[in-house]
């Protein structure tokens, strides 16, 4: 028989949405927190981001050459991560721990497990608790300024990055308090999060309920300062990573009953670490932890299979 | 009414109507092809042995292949004339088959009928059975397996609902579609046939929403016919699986490892009703089925065709290919099978050709796995699919069993949602295939 067409397995259709529309996606919904961490802290804050996206996708290829691997930078993987961990550094993060920390990530952290999909840790999150470690007063309180709106960077500096001191709650909303490039601005995440739940890129599930259960629990706690489930909600890093962090597909459970398990555990370690903990924000070590329970979890908790249980009648 | 449905499945081409828009709307049209070429390999089992030899004249409906072993059916001739040829030819499957060639003298000349056993209402249910089996009935929805055996049951078993699948949950088919609009009375004849036969009082017809003629059509057939109805169910791939469709229709599930009658209830197409009927009332065979030819031809269409006819024979009549061909399927878009060239018969269980052009056949490539769990949310069955592919492309057999590989029901979900466009069913199919070889080899231990 002689072939005159194209043989292949079914499905002979797929949907739209590839690896990289994805990651594309992802990037368009970062788009608003990035301008509204240009628009807060100024044009460096651009520029710390830049060195982050360069750097990382820099990384993922240069390691790829050299280990003889096919280059993916073309599914925006490494652009994601590169943006991540730029939006949650402080804009006073210097070049040179830019661009160690996006080696960090993409090369410590992803390439070296075997690329995307492989990683257990979220990479950018691991860069920026590498960083965290072994810089702390480069990434603690003192390095988080205020937004200056352009004005100069040491204008003025805040005691604590978690701003349950006193700043009311449009000023939290709106990003007007010191902290990361990316996690001040909870309108501009919101906007994210929304077009991110319309390209149906994450469902609501895992940052609702960390959201949910971090507030309700730090109220319940009544540590680090925090007064009402409201402040907790919009303080700190906490809706910056449980949108763009928690979601990573690749560190988080498959199965929606593990999400929830996941999820929840985050809220909880959160509220622990900054109610009871030494550092005042606890999202990038709750959602690390996770990460390191995900296969666990995947492992245990699966779904019912058809016909398992029988429950007819 | 309430729409009824399963977890999981996907929506491919959602936007376009599922690929059914083409040919919902056209009638059906006979094509009568010079020739056709009856593969005796018609129905799951072993193949039917040929009773004819070239040069016998046959008439239409005469039995041409005599059934070999237990799952075995007679085949007939499709169109009376002269057998031409009775030789091997490839088909679709991977080895070649036997198949009668008969050149057809349009005079449809037909063998006496089988004898009459009064209709489908007053037919004596123990001979119901035996029609079926003489017809060649076998599943016309696509897995081809022969009717009578899914009817003939160990006496502690029994059935309380038959459910005719109408739910053409496939993208691009409107066979069922058109049959259940323009011939509704002979489905509803032959699902109390078989409700008759099973001694069975409940039956029901199950049509995905996106068919509201066919449901309106359906319904109006059922007045006045005793213990038979329509229920409406959700469009969602795969709708018309018939482990789905049993809990979407019942709210039950056929145990693992079990059958549809393990939980009392039978599934059969709605065009095999409807050839079971003409099997009961008019004893006639199985020889022709409505298939709709679709994609990139000039005029798509649901032809009745004779078993037999050849693709490029039904695709010449529909004018021809508009673009250049890059695919043809047979089947829908989510099962078909992509066919080398346009040189094979229909079957009674193929309900579509679909061509596709160069830019539509696309050659996927596979990435990385992100984990993303998209087909974890899609499978039907439950399983995780990119694990069980992780144990595939190791060639472990023991562990992808052990992630229940054996329960996938092979129905391209976890594929078709896969952003890294990963051959997960095609591996699972491969995989279930290699798990049943090796234990057959370990003589038959598991």
């Amino acid at each position: 028989m002689n072939a005159k067409f194209k043989v292949s397995t079914a499905p002979h259709i797929r949907t739209s949405h590839t690896t990289s529309r994805i990651m594309l996606d992802v990037l368009i919904a970062l788009i608003p927190t990035l301008l509204a961490g240009i628009y807060l802290f100024g044009l460096r804050s651009l520029m710390v981001v830049a060195i982050c996206v360069i750097s990382c996708v820099a990384s993922e290829f240069v390691f790829e050459l050299v280990a003889k691997r096919p280059i993916t930078v073309y599914d925006f993987s490494a652009a994601v991560t590169g943006l991540l961990l730029g939006l949650s550094l402080p804009v006073t993060a210097p070049w040179w721990m830019c661009v160690i920390g996006s080696i960090v990530a993409i090369m410590l952290v992803k390439q070296v497990f075997g690329g995307i999909g492989d990683n257990f840790l979220n990479p950018a999150l691991t860069a920026r608790a590498v960083l965290l470690a072994s810089w702390p007063t480069r990434m603690s309180a003192a390095a988080y300024v205020a937004p200056n709106y352009f004005g100069s960077i040491d204008a003025k500096t805040a005691a604590t990055p978690l701003a349950g001191s006193g700043a009311s709650l449009i000023d939290l909303l709106l990003g007007d308090v010191p902290g990361s490039i990316g996690e001040v601005c909870k309108i501009a995440i919101l906007i994210g999060f929304a077009y991110l739940l319309i390209r149906r890129v994450i469902s609501w599930h895992v940052p609702i309920i960390i959201m949910l259960s971090t507030s309700l629990l730090c109220w319940v706690f009544q540590g680090g300062g925090i007064s009402t489930p409201l402040t907790a909600l919009l303080s700190g890093g906490l809706m910056f990573a449980a949108v763009f962090m928690a979601t990573d597909y690749t560190t988080s459970p498959m199965t929606a009953a593990g999400q929830l398990i996941f999820a929840v555990g985050i809220g909880v370690l959160v509220a622990v670490i900054r109610s009871f903990g030494s550092y005042p924000e606890g999202v990038t070590y709750a959602i690390l932890f996770m990460n390191l329970v995900t296969p666990l979890i995947d492992k245990y908790v699966r779904p019912r299979i058809y016909g398992e249980v029988k429950k007819s009648a | 009414m309430k729409k009824r449905s399963f977890k999981g499945g996907v929506h491919p081409l959602s936007r376009s109507h599922e690929g059914k828009a083409l040919t919902r709307n056209e009638k059906v049209r006979e094509f009568i092809p010079e020739m056709v070429c009856i593969p005796m390999n018609l129905h799951l089992g072993a193949p039917s042995e040929p009773c004819v030899k070239k040069g016998d004249q046959v008439k239409m409906g005469q039995v041409i292949g005599t059934p070999v072993g237990a799952l075995g059916l007679p085949v007939h001739a499709s169109v009376s004339g002269e057998v031409l040829d009775v030789g091997e030819k490839q088909q679709l499957g991977a080895a070649k088959v036997t198949c009668v060639t008969i050149k057809n003298d349009k005079l449809d000349t037909w063998v006496d009928p089988m004898p009459d056993i009064g209709n489908c209402e007053t037919a004596d249910p123990k001979l119901i059975i035996q029609r079926i089996k003489d017809a060649g009935a076998s599943g016309m929805g696509g897995a081809a397996f022969p009717m009578h055996i899914k009817l003939t049951i160990q006496d502690e078993k029994y059935a309380d609902t038959i459910i005719l699948n109408g739910a053409e949950c496939e993208t691009h088919l409107t066979g069922d579609f058109r049959l259940m609009v323009e011939n509704p009375v002979p489905i509803v004849d032959g699902l109390r046939a078989v409700m008759r036969a099973m001694n069975c009082d409940n039956g029901i017809i199950a049509i995905e929403d996106n068919k509201p003629e066919a449901i309106e059509a359906m319904r109006r057939a059922c007045e006045g016919r005793s213990g038979v109805q329509v229920r409406q169910l959700k469009t969602k791939y795969p709708q018309g699986s018939e482990k789905q469709l049993i809990t979407a229709v019942t709210g039950r599930e056929v145990p693992r490892g079990k059958l549809p009658i393990d939980c009392h209830v039978i599934v059969m197409n709605v065009a095999t009703a409807a050839a079971v009927a003409d099997a009961v009332n008019n004893g006639k065979p199985v020889v022709r089925r409505i298939t709709t030819v679709t994609g990139r031809v000039k005029q798509p269409s649901n032809l009745l065709l004779r078993i037999g006819t050849l693709a490029e024979d039904a695709i010449e009549f529909c004018g021809g290919y508009t673009n250049e061909v890059g695919k043809l399927v047979a089947g829908g878009m989510m099962t078909g099978i992509a066919a080398p060239n346009d040189d094979f018969s229909i079957t009674k269980a193929m309900g579509g050709l679909v061509a596709l052009d160069t830019s539509e056949a696309i050659s996927y490539v596979e990435h990385p796995c992100i984990r993303c769990s998209r087909c974890v949310a899609a499978c039907p069955v439950g399983l995780n699919p990119a694990t069980i592919k992780k144990y595939c492309d190791a060639n472990d057999l023991e562990g992808a069993k052990q992630h229940n590989v054996m329960d996938c029901i092979v129905c391209g979900c976890c594929s078709y949602t896969c952003p890294a466009n990963r051959f997960l069913t095609a591996s699972f199919k491969n995989m279930k295939d290699k798990i049943i070889l090796t234990s057959r080899r370990n003589g038959g231990k598991k």
